[in-house]
């Protein structure tokens, strides 16, 4: 496993991509399923490319699971397409698409050695004796699993019991794996690990993975894509930089950066700058240009890290400290802004330069950290 | 229940402990002990020594030479071979039986172990002279085929092995439902979708993931009913012919008719023999099994 210590996940193989790629890519199209009234999933398209690692985000409910159960084959959409490598299976059982599985339960077979678990698949292609012994051992090998072959399942601790889970769906290289919060029964050491070597064997391998998590943390470490879904619909599908900068909509800046949501209006724009005044302090803030009229109302979003504090009167807006809250390397404190409504802002600021309870202090960002959402309900 | 008793005990002291323990134990294990010694071994050793006394009360085999010998060998050989028809039929239908409850719901399942359970609550007499009654020239079933003008009908249903076989298989049947019916909830289902998500198909998943998880209730409950019918008595007796004659009602003639106890004794020990090694040789196949997957993955 110490291969895989040192591999830092954020690393992007994108320019290797397309040559040692082993996976396929994936497109769905119009997919939607309902249960009853429920709409789960609800028109929902994408395209995944060959060795992209992607993952549906979203809390129970909205529909991410349905959406992998459905490219796996072990739900029926009522509409819609999936294309793996540009073949149709939307209609095919399970065992024809040829897809690799990784539970959340490892499901690992009670009764076969972790060789043989491993091997299950390949004596299923009619791979040779040989063959199996050399690509398990292999595959063994890449997740550090050697000396434990000859073990049954329910003699591993949870963290190997899911590489071997992981090596059995990668053994015959299938074009797609899918993986069902795979790390949600391990404790949070043991995940971080595991999410490092996961990542790592997919980039080495240019696996195609498709991967199912409700831990933002997770999604952001992992993926090169992530898709935020919410209720059935897909609120946007980029990558990790694009979705925690640049959000699309209020769901997705409060469920990936926790914003402070701020409601305003916009009074002026020019070439690169919209300037929105704050209802309730009357402030004035400066966000990077928006294509919204002028006089919208809208809501201001910034994360609690991209706000900091100044001198009083010198930021856009003016609050007292209430709380502040030593975590590490971090200081969280809430400020309560001055003005009709007084909302409390979160910030995050660097330990040691941190602001202490009580002290009168202004609050600053930068313009491009700055997202206007227009807000219907204020319209 | 002396062991939950000390279970909380530190390791230092546990030496300390030790021999309250054993008394406690040994206090504990009284009933259980003397229930046995009065309900199974006494007749268990009264029955082997009188089949090795003569009528004059000296030492001898010859019991065992008659028992073994002539009419009385064919019989056992019946009986084997009755009772392992037997146990693969129920097995059969049990399994078929509990594999369809599985699939049911809750509630409907419930029902329909009711419905394989209650009959054992009815007298297996009453139910022998059902299968009878069912069962003869004029019975429904041969009734109906008549209706349906099946060729040869009315079959001989009754007073031959089949008639033995179809009674003692219906007899086996909830020892079999119950025990696979254990067995097969307890295999996760999640595992077939997990062998289906690789490529295996139905036939696959059925033969190299469902029958070697439920194999172990298989191997018992196909045991529990052959030696079940190993010792059964009245519905051969009844259904069978003079040629279906098994060891029980054997020594039931020898005790009965010829107030022979020797001879009957002698043929309740082979019996108990038989019974003794159809186990030791389930234990011994299971753990071979085993022994040679470990072999196979090192």
């Amino acid at each position: 496993m110490a291969e895989f210590g040192v591999a830092t996940p954020s690393v992007k193989v994108v320019g290797a991509k397309s040559a040692t790629a082993t996976g396929k890519g994936l497109s769905v199209v119009a997919l939607r399923k309902t249960y009853g009234d429920v709409v789960a999933v609800d028109e929902a398209s994408m395209e995944i490319a060959a060795g992209e690692f992607v993952t549906f985000l979203g809390s129970s409910g909205s529909g991410k699971t349905t959406t992998l159960m459905m490219i796996a084959g072990f739900c029926e959409p009522d509409s819609g397409t999936i294309t793996v490598g540009g073949l149709d299976v939307t209609r095919l059982a399970p065992q024809k698409r040829n897809l690799g599985f990784v539970f959340q339960q490892y499901l690992l077979f009670p009764h076969m050695t972790v060789q043989e678990n491993v091997a299950f698949p390949l004596t299923l292609r009619g791979v040779g004796k040989d063959e199996i012994r050399r690509r398990v051992g292999e595959t063994l090998e890449i997740a550090g699993l050697s000396r434990f072959a000859g073990r049954k399942p329910r003699e591993l601790s949870g963290g190997q019991q899911q590489r071997v889970a992981l090596c059995r769906a990668l053994v015959y290289r299938p074009p797609v794996i899918l993986m069902d919060e795979p790390l949600g029964a391990l404790d949070k050491k043991l995940r971080d690990q595991l999410q490092v070597e996961i990542k790592t064997i997919q980039q080495e391998l240019g696996l195609t993975v498709i991967y199912v998590t409700h831990d933002q943390e997770e999604a952001l470490v992992m993926s090169d894509r992530i898709a935020v879904m919410r209720n059935g619909l897909i609120e946007q599908f980029d990558t990790p930089r694009e979705l925690f900068e640049r959000p699309k909509t209020p769901f997705v800046a409060d469920f990936l950066g926790a914003a402070n949501f701020l409601p305003g209006r916009i009074e002026q724009q020019d070439g690169e700058h919209t300037l929105v005044r704050l209802d309730g302090s009357g402030g004035l803030i400066k966000a990077r240009r928006h294509d919204l009229a002028t006089g919208t109302h809208v809501k201001v979003a910034v994360q609690p890290g991209r706000l900091r504090a100044c001198a009083p009167d010198d930021g856009f807006c003016t609050g007292t400290v209430e709380t502040a809250t030593y975590v590490g390397t971090l200081v969280r404190a809430g400020v309560r802004i001055d003005g009709k409504d007084a909302p409390l802002l979160r910030l995050e600021v660097p330990a040691g330069r941190g602001p202490v309870a009580g002290e009168r202090v202004g609050i600053t960002a930068d313009a491009d950290d700055v997202n206007l959402f227009a807000d219907e309900q204020a319209g | 229940m002396a062991a939950t008793l000390t279970a909380g005990a530190p390791a230092r002291p546990r030496k300390l402990l030790a021999s309250r323990r054993t008394r406690v134990g040994i206090l504990y294990a009284l009933p259980v002990v003397v229930y046995l010694l009065v309900l199974f071994v006494y007749p268990i050793f009264s029955t082997l020594l009188l089949s090795l006394k003569d009528a004059d009360g000296s030492f001898t085999l010859h019991w065992y030479a008659d028992a073994l010998t002539g009419v009385n060998l064919s019989v056992l050989f019946t009986t084997l071979r009755i009772s392992a028809e037997t146990a693969v039929l129920s097995l059969v239908f049990g399994f078929v039986l509990a594999q369809a409850i599985t699939r049911l719901k809750p509630i409907l399942a419930g029902l329909a172990m009711l419905i394989v359970v209650v009959p054992h609550f009815v007298s297996a007499l009453v139910r022998t002279y059902g299968w009878i009654i069912m069962l003869g020239d004029k019975g429904l079933v041969n009734e109906t085929l008549a209706a349906m003008s099946v060729p040869g009908a009315p079959f001989q249903l009754l007073y031959n092995e089949l008639g033995v076989v179809i009674g003692t298989t219906s007899m086996m049947l909830p020892y079999t439902v119950l025990l696979l019916y254990g067995v097969m909830r307890g295999v996760d289902r999640r595992l077939m979708a997990a062998a289906a998500s690789m490529g295996a198909g139905r036939v696959t998943i059925f033969r190299r993931v469902y029958l070697p998880l439920v194999a172990p209730g298989l191997a018992s409950a196909g045991l529990l009913s052959f030696i079940l019918s190993l010792g059964y008595y009245i519905t051969p007796a009844l259904m069978g012919g003079p040629d279906q004659t098994m060891i029980a009602t054997l020594i039931n003639q020898q005790v009965t008719k010829e107030n022979q106890w020797n001879g009957a004794a002698a043929q309740g020990v082979i019996l108990l023999v038989l019974t003794l090694a159809g186990l030791l040789l389930v234990k011994a196949v299971t753990s071979l099994g085993a022994s040679r997957k470990k072999r196979s993955a090192s």
